[in-house]
């Protein structure tokens, strides 16, 4: 019941609750509401860089359920993506569909495409199995495999068929150490992952993820199960990790995507609504949505 | 805090407040705790009372018990050992209550019945004299007497006298007694190693003497197979389409040409002009002659074996043992039909002076009836002897059943839970399922005589019975091959069209594919049992009338089982299977794994656990089950072991022997109910013992996978 949030939250009460502001006009939202076509803001920063994941006119159904509206957007390369928005405006599932998680669900059918590196993921030859492996994904609750820590890290080489033993030793303790895990696992690397501490299973999944070299890193929420202090190593983790990676992570809480992403999108009922960069979202939004929404008035 | 009080105080003042009635045990719920704690007493005091009953009886059996001897009324005078006592009423005195004791009196060769009841008020002096014995004989059961003398009776009818009298005969005895054993055991062995072994070679050459002269008179099995004119372009055809295959560059055709390539090679190699053995009289000849040879040296290697029987069988019967008893005034006879004779010290199993043990010596027989117990053969329609094929049959019936059901269980409830499109034919099957675990046990001891010991043992014996001719064979054959080559294209290519949105086309191609595999394994099954090419692996011996698989055996016996435990291991796999959480396989899926490696890497791991609790009932079911094995295969005596030293050293043919029902050949079928009674109860004690170990070792392994994984280790 500790978590950083609630902490705040309850702070919060005790000050004078902030006055209602006059009803805003809401342009976008109507917009969507009266299911009329609008453009979402993508700054001219992001547009400008190098992508290495590009999402074009992308939508997604969940059986006859439409998730995901008609989305573009660049992710910039070797920088920290974070995807906001209220609960349930399909972060996920966009997360999801760059390494086509979502294929495993029952009824899902797309539209548009996205490409990782220039190759198409949703193309008819794509194998996908291949393309997740490119990718890294990390959940929002800590989901280390009943066995060794050992065994959980070099996961994704064993099912590639790597077997010498001297590789997957290096990788693991490269891994480990890039996930901030080696010293306190060092000595018990052949004991069972699932005795560690939620903060040391989510950094566990972390060095998962980045022990195959991949070439995005997609992070789902990866603290909210967290304890603050956990959530805090994890932060640290990725500021480390993004020098050498791109992140795409999806977070529910406003000061972590200030805090380790450089750019940031908003995201409302399926539909990208603001890209930008993340001191611009956060300081001079361009669109009334975005910033009742990061200052925490609407959604 | 402080602006909160002031509204409770206000509620506590209210005088219209509602009274609350201070909470009673009912709500708390107690009389529920006490019916809960009731009914779990009441079930473990069941438990408990079965178990310590089985227990008592079981290992009391063994015990020595006193020799009384009893000079009734009429002056008879009886030994025995007293059973139990009870009051009565006797029918020609039906207001009265009489006192009465059951004795095991023995001596069935004299007096008929082995047990004896004798009335309290027929008793004029009951005593337990010191030079009373119990003999444990190898046939008859046991003799109460007093030990008279032992004499060693030579060839030419001269006496000699050992011993005399109840000291000095126990004690020769003991001496005696170990000899006239090794004497038997060397029999026995040389009966095995030489003679069984004979006989064996000897119906061996027989078969082949019948065999040759059946190819003789049977035209059909004269030169067949392909002329040279068609075999030629068969075999170019095969190596033709296994070369295209190899050059081919598109894969879907390679698997089609590899397909034919199969299919043709095969052809050509079982359909080759020199197929089929052409036999002629010479050969017969031949054969008839090297069998006599054959025969000659048998009865050379043999004669010498006969030779050294004979003579230990002579050394054994020339030790005899008078044991008197007191009624008849007779000794133990060697034989019911030569009751003068007196018994062979090689006929004596073991001497019980029951009344002068000493409670260390007590002990020791104790042992000794154990160690008998659980190692011999039995004797005596199995009321004597020992169970040693008993538990072998059982042990290897559960292990065999195990290694049957867990891996077809295992496989069906994956394919079930996770590659089959969970619908309507999943949850019918599933029901279906579910109610094959309620059919009663021999309804599936009939389904396994009629198909796997009449027919499928009928095939493995000698073929299929009515195989189809060649040609129409073939193009079956092809068929598969078609079948199979479209199924693996459409396989390949509705994976390959199931991006998101083709779906519909790639659904069709999945399902096209699914029919093709289930044609192929219905065509494959078709092909199998109408081969021309399959003649049994025991053609011979079935020519011949003798059955080999066509008949009651432990491996027909443990797939049936098996069939019966299947629901069990399919739904406690399933159920542990769908327990592996989500979250771990989309992890698994995130890090690029296919469903195949999560389901082996993951999944299965995980589920091991469950797995196991499933594969422990059905062991446990399938160890306690005796209905359907008194239809497929466990009898009454069978000594021979499913495992021995003569090859093929694993005999899954041979029927066997199973505590389950051979408490129910003691209680139900024995012919002297009083005397297998404490067997009943030793047997049930071993049973439940065995049947714990399995559950045990199982429980065990169980536990420690669970502890490597990290999980509750209970
Ligand atoms: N497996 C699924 N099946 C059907 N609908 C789903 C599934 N997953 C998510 N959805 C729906 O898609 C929408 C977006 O969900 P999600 O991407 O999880 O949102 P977020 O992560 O932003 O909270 C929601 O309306 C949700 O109900
Ligand atoms: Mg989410």
């Amino acid at each position: 019941m500790t978590t950083l949030e609630t902490t705040i939250a309850m702070t919060n009460t005790k000050l004078p609750r902030p006055q209602p502001a006059a009803p805003r006009e809401y342009p976008v939202v109507d917009a969507i509401r009266a299911g009329e076509g609008f453009t979402p803001e993508i700054h001219e920063e992001i547009l400008e860089q190098d992508s290495v994941v590009q999402i074009s006119g992308f939508s997604l159904w969940y059986g006859q359920s439409r998730a995901l509206f008609d989305i573009s957007m660049p992710i910039p390369r070797g920088k920290v993506t974070a995807l906001v928005g209220p609960s349930g405006c399909g972060k996920s599932t966009l997360l999801r569909s760059v390494n086509r998680l979502n294929d495993l669900v029952e009824g899902v059918r797309v539209q548009g495409d996205i490409s990782l590196n220039g190759e198409p993921v949703y193309g008819p030859s794509v194998d996908v199995i291949d393309l997740r492996k490119r990718l890294g994904m990390v959940f929002q609750k800590p989901n280390p495999f009943p066995m060794s820590i050992f065994e959980n890290v070099i996961y994704p080489l064993r099912i590639d068929g790597e077997k010498r033993r001297r590789v997957l030793e290096d990788a693991c303790k490269n891994a480990l150490q890039k996930a901030a895990l080696l010293d306190e696992v060092a000595d018990r690397l052949h004991e069972s992952a699932t005795a560690l501490s939620g903060g040391q299973q989510q950094r566990l999944c972390i060095a998962r993820a980045i022990v195959a070299e991949p070439e995005v890193l997609l992070l789902d929420e990866p603290c909210s199960a967290l304890d603050p202090i956990a959530t805090l190593r994890i932060e640290d983790l990725i500021r480390e990790i993004a020098e050498s990676y791109t992140v795409l992570i999806v977070t529910h809480n406003m000061q972590q995507a200030t805090r380790v992403s450089e750019a940031t999108a908003f995201m409302y009922l399926g539909r990208l609504v603001e890209f930008g960069p993340t001191e611009q979202i956060f300081q001079t939004p361009r669109l009334a949505e975005t910033e009742d929404y990061v200052t925490g008035r609407f959604g | 805090m402080s602006d909160i009080t002031p509204i409770i105080q206000s509620k506590l003042s209210t005088e219209s407040g509602r009274r609350r009635r201070p909470t009673s045990l009912a709500a708390h719920g107690e009389p529920a705790v006490w019916l809960m704690g009731a009914s779990l007493t009441l079930s473990l005091m069941m438990i408990a009372g079965l178990l310590s009953l089985i227990a008592y009886d079981g290992f009391r059996a063994f015990w020595p018990r006193e020799i009384q001897r009893i000079e009734l009324a009429s002056g008879e005078v009886v030994l025995g050992e007293p059973i139990r006592t009870e009051t009565f009423t006797p029918t020609e005195a039906p207001t009265e209550e009489r006192e009465r004791t059951l004795y095991r009196v023995g001596n069935r060769d004299t007096s008929q019945a082995s047990f004896r009841w004798v009335e309290q008020p027929q008793v004029a002096t009951a005593s337990t004299p010191d030079d009373v014995v119990l003999v444990e004989r190898i046939a008859w059961g046991p003799w109460l007497g007093e030990l008279e003398r032992m004499e060693r009776v030579t060839a030419d009818g001269s006496v000699e006298v050992l011993s005399e009298g109840h000291e000095q005969t126990l004690s020769e005895l003991s001496e005696q007694l170990p000899l006239a054993k090794q004497r038997l055991a060397e029999i026995e062995s040389l009966q095995r190693s030489v003679i069984d072994r004979a006989n064996k070679q000897r119906e061996a050459w027989r078969l082949r003497v019948a065999v040759a002269n059946r190819q003789l008179a049977d035209t059909d099995t004269a030169v067949r197979g392909l002329s040279k004119g068609v075999w030629t372009p068969v075999l170019a055809a095969g190596l033709g389409s296994l070369a295209a295959g190899w050059a081919g560059r598109k894969k879907r055709w390679a698997v089609v040409a590899w397909c034919a390539a199969g299919l043709l090679l095969v052809g050509a190699w079982v359909e080759q002009p020199t197929a089929g053995i052409a036999m002629t009289a010479e050969r017969v000849e031949q054969i008839k002659s090297d069998s006599s040879q054959a025969e000659r040296e048998l009865v050379e290697r043999t004669s010498e074996a006969e030779a050294r029987i004979a003579a230990l069988v002579a050394a054994n019967d020339e030790v005899r043992v008078l044991i008197r008893e007191p009624r008849t005034g007779r000794v133990a006879p060697t034989s019911v039909s030569k009751v003068d004779d007196p018994l062979r010290v090689a006929q004596v199993v073991r001497v019980v002076p029951a009344n002068e043990l000493s409670l260390a010596q007590k002990w020791g027989v104790y042992l000794s009836r154990w160690r008998e117990y659980l190692t011999d053969d039995p004797r005596e329609a199995n009321t004597e002897g020992g169970v040693w094929p008993v538990i072998f049959g059982t042990v290897v019936l559960t292990i065999l059943l195990s290694l049957a059901v867990v891996p077809l269980g295992v496989i069906a409830a994956i394919y079930l839970r996770e590659y089959a499109k969970q619908g309507v034919i999943t949850s019918v099957l599933r029901i279906a399922i579910n109610n094959l675990a309620g059919v009663p046990s021999i309804v599936y001891g009939v389904f396994g005589l009629g198909f796997f010991c009449y027919t499928l043992g009928a095939y493995v014996d000698s073929g299929p019975v009515e195989p189809l001719p060649r040609m129409p064979w073939w193009l079956m054959a092809a068929g598969l091959g078609v079948v199979v080559s479209t199924s693996v294209l459409m396989a390949a290519s509705g994976r390959r069209a199931s991006t998101l949105g083709s779906t519909a086309s790639s659904r069709w191609l999945q399902r096209g594919a699914g029919i093709g595999w289930l044609s192929s394994v219905v065509l494959i099954v078709v092909l199998g049992s109408t081969t021309p090419y399959f003649h049994g692996f025991f053609a011979d011996r079935a020519a011949e009338n003798i059955p080999t698989f066509r008949s009651k055996g432990i491996l027909w016996a443990s797939l049936t089982l098996a069939l019966l435990t299947l629901p069990v291991v399919i739904v406690a796999t399933e159920e542990a299977i769908a327990a592996v959480p989500g979250s771990s396989r989309q992890g698994s899926y995130g890090c690029g794994a296919s469903r195949w490696q999560t389901i082996r890497r993951i999944v299965l791991p995980g589920a091991m656990p469950g797995i196991m609790t499933g594969a422990i009932l059905a062991m446990a079911r399938g160890a306690g089950e005796v209905a359907p094995l008194m239809l497929v295969g466990a009898v009454k005596l069978s000594p021979d072991l499913p495992f021995d030293q003569t090859a093929p050293y694993i005999h899954l043919d041979r029927s066997f022997m199973h505590l389950g029902f051979h408490i129910f050949d003691l209680g139900y079928q024995s012919p002297d109910p009083e005397a297998s009674r404490p067997l009943v109860w030793v047997t049930t004690l071993l049973l439940v013992a065995i049947v714990f170990a399995l559950n045990s070792s199982a429980m065990l392994l169980r536990a420690r996978l669970r502890k490597r994984m990290g999980g509750p280790v209970v």
